[in-house]
């Protein structure tokens, strides 16, 4: 083997494409610019040393928004005058009383649970960065999130629920109820910290934290 | 805009944490966040095979049962499969839904199952010379994954809202096979391990060395 054993500092200076996988050393940028790959144009790191306020602001914003999705009825519908209204957990409760506990659970765990858990990671992460303890402990919020992300669908759901608006237009009438409009803001927020930023972003910025 | 480094050497990205770590060939230990980031290969290539394989049985079922019932005083009881629902949304003159649905439950598994299928056999046959490619196919399985959960949310979302006396919306068998589809092609794109893309097919004069 020629490979010369790397310094982890060294390695640390090097990022590669995740899109198609070319290698690339870094450089210093500009505060608020990205680097893009040569290759394909995909965002590789970017320079953001406001990004932890302002991911901490909109993170309790987004679990305040959270809340209230659940809390209230996303949609209401109006048949002759009867009405019906739901929300995630009306579905999943309505999903177990018909015995579909499978997809209940998928719900249940894709649409509620995880997503919950991101938010909660995030904000712990977050304020435990900004105050510069609990080294070990953020490394495995992080790594927690990492593996918690691809299964957060939060946003595929929001899709769902239009989607099934269309399916029942004509049949009866639609009103949103207040839950909606904090959900799409939701989910708005979600897609800024978990797809706009790359995960490597906050391993970078807890490197600087806790090693200078 | 980053530069390429000089020197040639084995790196990979840590799928977790997107750290770049030495390859020495073996199973290692990200030096960021701990995370293993290789089993043995060819213990990976297997689990990958039977996740996708399950994946594409249980597509069958999914596509074959309803995924939802409507049981309306008027029309009576009907069961709508994927594909009933499609033609429906599209003879109702919903074409935008009805190519979403399209999109997300038919064509999006099938793209998937097509792209894993080809990524799995290209590591064992020569049928793609072309690394960067597959690094662009893996990368696109990852992120259209989630996409199919549309109609499985979208079932239970009328589940959730239509439950009148007159007009109910029931979840079907279909949406339970579904739901499984979906987690175990997420399994498979997740267990894949984007190594073998690099490491297979190998050289003639190693190939030899190779075989037991």
């Amino acid at each position: 083997m020629e490979d010369p054993i790397k310094e982890e500092a060294e390695l640390d200076q090097l990022v590669i494409c995740p899109k198609c996988n070319t290698l690339y050393q870094k450089v210093p940028l500009p505060s608020g610019k990205c680097a893009l790959c040569t290759q394909c144009g995909t965002i590789l790191y970017r320079y953001d040393p406001s990004y932890l306020d302002r991911a901490l602001s909109l993170a309790i914003t987004g679990l305040i928004l959270f809340v209230v999705a659940n809390l209230f009825p996303l949609i209401r519908i109006d048949l002759l005058g009867n009405e019906q209204h739901m929300n995630i957990v009306e579905s999943i409760r309505q999903l177990i009383e018909n015995g579909y506990y499978i997809v209940a659970i998928g719900v249940l765990f894709m649409a509620l649970i995880i997503p919950g858990m991101v938010l909660a990671n995030y904000i712990v992460l977050i304020v435990l960065m900004r105050l510069g303890i609990g080294e070990a402990l953020t490394r495995e919020l992080l790594v927690l999130l990492s593996h918690l992300m691809p299964w957060s669908m939060v946003d595929i759901f929001l899709v769902s629920i239009l989607v099934a608006l269309v399916k029942l237009t004509g049949e009866v009438q639609i009103h949103f109820g207040v839950s909606f409009w904090a959900l799409i803001l939701y989910v708005g927020i979600d897609t800024y910290l978990t797809k706009a930023r790359r995960i490597g972003t906050l391993w970078e910025l807890r490197q600087r934290i806790y090693h200078g | 805009m980053a530069k390429k480094p000089s020197k040639r050497i084995n790196v990979i990205r840590c799928p977790v944490c997107e750290a770049v770590n030495v390859d020495h060939g073996g199973a290692i230990l990200c030096h960021r966040c701990d995370s293993h980031i290789y089993r043995e290969p060819k213990h990976g290539i297997g689990r990958t095979w039977a996740l996708l394989l399950t994946a594409m049985i249980l597509y069958i079922p999914a596509n074959l049962y309803p995924v939802l019932n409507i049981n309306n005083i008027i029309d009576g009881h009907s069961g709508n499969t994927i594909m009933g629902g499609v033609i429906l949304l599209w003879d109702q003159g919903s074409y935008p839904i009805a190519v979403i649905i399209l999109m997300a439950s038919v064509f999006v598994p099938i793209l998937k199952f097509v792209l894993l299928l080809y990524l799995l056999i290209s590591v064992r046959h020569p049928v793609s010379e072309s690394k960067a490619l597959r690094h662009k196919l893996y990368y696109l399985t990852e992120v259209i994954g989630p996409w199919s959960m549309v109609d499985v949310f979208v079932v239970s979302i009328l589940t959730g809202l239509v439950k009148f006396d007159s007009f109910k919306i029931l979840a079907g068998p279909g949406a339970t096979a579904f739901v499984l589809m979906v987690f175990f092609t997420m399994m498979t794109a997740l267990s894949f391990d984007p190594r073998l893309i690099r490491e297979y097919p190998r050289k003639p004069s190693q190939k030899k060395e190779k075989n037991r």
